[in-house]
């Protein structure tokens, strides 16, 4: 018997949908950097131009679900095909978030004003774990690597005790300050600041836990095992 | 809607005997294949089928042409060996009897498996009503009332019964395509079969037609353990339980049709389903 392996037109679909991910991915981790480098330098000029990117990923999110959603329809996809169209779309979610997430961070830093007399040694510890995380979540889904989505977690522990080390810090102050108003008013907005934007990472650290949950869903056809 | 049980006079089933095989238990299955071969004169169709069929669900058995889903339907109802130069070798055990044992009859296996086929073929100089009760009358039923009642039965549970029952004297290949076919699935099931098979029993039907026998087959399986042979993989998704993927006279894989269909197991099947070779 002759085995044809043909070109299916399903694949068409599915390479379109596979460049929009993709595209998402250079982007979310393009918007991230960019706002954890404002952090750095303790600006907001660039909010505008996040806001763009953040809006950008948003109604590429909203493609990736309308053409999954004809692609089911047209094709009736089953098997590998169905389990990445399926996490395409909740992959498109966690880059649209971490556009949003971006913006969030930069509009900190306009509302909270001047941060640059700040501690901010928390913010770029976590933002460094944060930022090989989005690396090794994209490239799982270029590769897909299953195993991805253990080390994910793993560094996703080290962020959320950085987090709650943090929250704990400022709970519970060690030094016994002089309260001047001055003086007041700079530690909170300090704290403020920082504690928002540990959130905003902590939250992007999920999202790229669970690109590695779906990387390993499509690879694998079960759940990734709970950390 | 189920079938009625009535006692049909001199057709008897047989009694279920203890199974003596280790590999599975006559409580859960139906139908148990062992070590199945099938050829047509020298050319081998079937290759080492083991294959166990649970009680009361539809399985469907998918494959590209030629693989061997109809031969192997036929020889769970014993008609491969009617052709000329076709034989089998092998146990398909039925409620723990093999049905390819010498001192079984084959036709008692015909009442007990039932068989529609994918061109509808009612009997052409027949009413409706006596096609469905051909089967009864050629198994010495002569009760009028108890003959009325299971055609009834038989034609309600095939859901056809409210569109033909003012003109049951009508011939039944005046029947559309659709109604035709449910008019020999109520044939079949006027004889009280325990298995169903249906090969590729919509093939020959409109979208709306074959969307009400698929509904059928949900209802029936209630009283019936039904083997379908489909081409469409998508009527294999929508109306089994278990889904059976043969190649080249082989059984590849088997399974819940959920795991199929969402995580084959098996390359060969992931590439068949997904439409990358047929």
């Amino acid at each position: 018997m002759y085995v044809s392996f043909l070109t299916r037109l399903l694949d068409v679909g599915i390479e379109h949908i596979q460049n929009i991910i993709m595209d998402m991915a250079k982007l979310s981790e393009r918007s991230v950097f960019a706002s954890i480098e404002s952090y750095e330098r303790g600006t907001s000029i660039i909010k505008k131009q996040i806001f763009e990117w953040s809006e950008n990923l948003r109604l590429m999110q909203e493609e990736v679900s309308d053409l999954s959603i004809e692609l089911i329809a047209r094709y009736q996809p089953v098997a590998t095909d169905l389990r990445f169209i399926r996490s395409c779309m909740e992959i498109a979610y966690g880059f649209s978030r971490f556009g949003r997430y971006s913006y969030d961070i930069v509009d900190v830093l306009e509302t909270m004003g001047s941060i640059s007399n700040c501690d901010k040694s928390y913010v770029l510890e976590m933002s460094n774990t944060v930022r090989e995380m989005i690396l090794l979540s994209i490239n799982a889904l270029q590769s897909r690597d299953k195993n991805a989505a253990q080390k994910l977690y793993q560094m996703d522990n080290t962020v959320d005790a950085l987090y709650r080390r943090y929250v704990h810090e400022i709970i519970n102050p060690q030094e016994q300050q002089s309260i001047s108003k001055e003086f007041l008013d700079k530690t909170l907005r300090c704290y403020i600041s920082a504690l928002l934007i540990l959130r905003y990472l902590e939250r992007i650290s999920d999202h790229a836990c669970y690109i590695g949950d779906s990387v390993y869903y499509i690879a694998t056809g079960t759940s990734s095992p709970r950390r | 809607m189920s079938i009625g049980k009535k006692e049909i006079g001199n057709i008897s089933h047989p009694i279920s005997y203890s199974y003596n095989d280790n590999n599975a238990t006559t409580e859960r299955y139906k139908l148990i294949i062992r070590n199945l071969f099938a050829w047509f004169g020298i050319k081998q169709v079937l290759k080492n089928i083991n294959l166990d069929i649970k009680s009361h669900i539809a399985t469907a058995i998918i494959g590209p042409s030629g693989c061997g889903k109809t031969t192997l339907i036929r020889c769970i109802n014993r008609m491969h060996e009617m052709i000329p130069d076709a034989r089998a070798k092998g146990s398909v055990n039925l409620d723990g009897v093999d049905i390819y044992d010498k001192a079984v009859d084959p036709v008692t296996i015909k009442r007990r498996i039932g068989m529609v086929f994918q061109k509808p073929n009612p009997f052409p100089t027949m009413s409706i009503y006596d096609n469905v009760a051909a089967g009864l009358k050629l198994n010495g039923i002569r009760d009028k009332k108890l003959i009325d009642d299971i055609v009834r039965e038989s034609l309600e549970s095939a859901a056809l019964w409210e569109e033909v029952k003012s003109e049951l004297n009508k011939p039944g290949i005046g029947l559309s395509g659709g109604q035709q076919q449910r008019l020999c699935i109520a044939r079949a099931l006027a004889m009280q079969p325990e298995i169903l098979l249906m090969d590729e029993p919509t093939s020959a039907l409109d979208p709306i037609a074959s969307s009400k026998i698929e509904e059928l087959i949900h209802s029936l399986k209630k009283d019936l353990t039904i083997i379908t042979v489909t081409h469409n993989m998508q009527q294999a998704a929508r109306v089994s339980d278990y889904t059976a993927f043969m190649y080249l006279g082989e059984l590849v894989e088997y399974g819940p049709t959920k795991q199929i269909f969402e995580n084959p197991r098996n390359e060969l099947t992931e590439r068949y389903i997904s439409g990358k070779f047929g």
